[in-house]
């Protein structure tokens, strides 16, 4: 019998999507297993919150098996995932709209119990400081870098994930650092 | 632009000394693909500790919530689920075989059972072209030309079923005709409606009307063939006429014979 681990080896993403698909469930979790941690980072670099963040996860699997029979197997099963993980990011945000009217009890809230935010504080001055020139990036500026980040730059399959051409994904990371590095040497002068 | 002056846009953005028009320039040269990312040292450095960042892990509750999720997903996907056999890329093909299956339903229906409306119309020519045979033979019934009197009663073997006006026509032809031949036809023709009692009853009537040995005979064999007993009173008058010739006479003895 073969382990979880020997699978993870064995089969590609879609491959193991299409048994999803063709009603083996159980696949799911070693597609879980293998997307989890860059998923949550994704999400955390977005909100900054890890209960939000696992909800978000935990959103995006649960599409994947919901819109199951939309995989095709064609493109590449990650990108299908990250389309997913921008769209559960957007419902989240178009519903609640966090992002612009957070009270500083909420924070206090999030700096209480999220043990993440306090390994995230232990890091390095240099990681702190583009943690937070990332956080002061426009919404879109700041997808545009994690997206890139956890699509390992394949820029061709981001702009499947936008909508456009991989000249413009080009361009919108381009701009993005453009202005991350900008941020980044402003916090710098305030230290 | 030719490549030199890219290069030294490349490397004035490297110094960090390119003004915002020639950032622009980069921008377009960039969406080209003619400049990549990678060129650009002092971004590339800043992508490179953007990818090194690493977030921090999940708790264990996101596998538990995950795991749990998968389980009840599991015992849902067993069942029937409407959602899901409606949903519409499987849904579709369903429907469009559904769709033709019907389609098919409906032509082999209209094939092989024709409409009711159809079949009263087919029904309502056929009287029509039975009513224009029946005036036809009636018309030519009445023509002098015996060939043509012919033709008429021949029409009639034509005909399904055929009205009163056309067997009296030709009940009238077997007694009255002058032409032999004709009255001969005109009994064959009615041969097909012996079983109406009052066809049956006028043929044995027409037995003593007959002066024509030929006609007798072939009544006196119709008689024999129907068993008509009520005919044996007319034939017998034929036998007491002494005009009968002889062979006519022992003919007609030997039918009557056969039926009593």
């Amino acid at each position: 019998m073969k382990t979880p681990v020997q699978d993870l080896e064995t089969f590609s993403d879609n491959a193991l999507m299409l048994k999803v698909k063709d009603g083996h469930l159980d696949k799911l979790g070693l597609l879980f297993e293998r997307y989890k941690k860059p998923l949550f980072g994704f999400f955390y670099g977005m909100s900054k919150d890890a209960e939000l963040s696992e909800d978000l996860v935990q959103n995006v699997f649960f599409r994947i098996l919901k819109y199951r029979y939309l995989f095709r197997g064609e493109g590449d099963f990650k990108t299908w995932m990250f389309h997913i993980a921008r769209n559960v990011n957007h419902d989240h945000y178009r519903k609640n709209k966090l992002g612009k009217a957070e009270s500083v009890e909420s924070w206090e809230n999030r700096l209480g119990h999220d043990d993440a935010y306090s390994v995230q504080l232990q890091q390095d001055e240099e990681t702190k400081m583009l943690t937070l020139a990332l956080d002061r990036l426009p919404v879109d500026k700041r997808e545009i870098i994690l997206l890139s980040k956890y699509q390992e730059k394949k820029y061709k399959e981001i702009g499947e994930i936008l909508g456009c051409s991989e000249g413009a994904v080009k361009v919108k990371v381009f701009r993005a650092l453009q202005e991350l590095k900008a941020v980044y040497q402003q916090l710098e002068k305030q230290m | 632009m030719e490549q030199e002056r890219i290069n030294e846009l490349v490397s004035k953005y490297n110094e960090g000394q390119a003004d915002p028009a020639e950032i622009k320039q980069i921008e377009l040269l960039i969406e080209e693909g003619r400049i990549e990312l990678s060129q650009l040292r002092e971004l590339v450095q800043l992508d490179e500790q953007v990818m090194r960042f690493e977030a921090p892990e999940p708790s264990g509750d996101l596998d538990d919530n995950f795991y749990q999720m998968l389980k009840t997903m599991k015992g849902k996907s067993k069942g029937f689920s409407g959602s899901r056999f409606f949903a519409w890329p499987e849904f579709a093909p369903k429907l469009a075989f559904a769709s033709v299956m019907l389609i098919i339903g409906f032509l082999g229906g209209y094939l092989f059972f024709p409409s009711p409306s159809s079949n009263k119309e087919v029904a309502e020519l056929k009287g029509e072209v039975l009513e224009m045979k029946e005036m036809m033979m009636l018309s030519l019934l009445e023509k002098e030309s015996a060939t043509e009197r012919l033709k008429a009663v021949s029409l009639t073997s034509e005909m399904t079923s055929v009205s009163d006006k056309v067997t009296n026509a030709l009940l009238q032809t077997l007694n009255n005709d002058e032409n032999i031949n004709v009255r001969l036809e005109a009994l064959e023709a009615l041969k097909p409606f012996v079983r109406d009692s009052r066809i049956r009853s006028e043929l044995v009537r027409s037995i003593g009307k007959q002066e024509s040995p030929l006609v007798q005979v072939a009544l006196a064999e119709l008689m024999v063939q129907l068993q008509e007993k009520s005919s044996v009173k007319e034939l017998k008058k034929i036998l007491e006429n002494e005009n009968t010739p002889r062979d006519v006479k022992k003919q007609i003895e030997e039918s009557i014979k056969t039926m009593t």
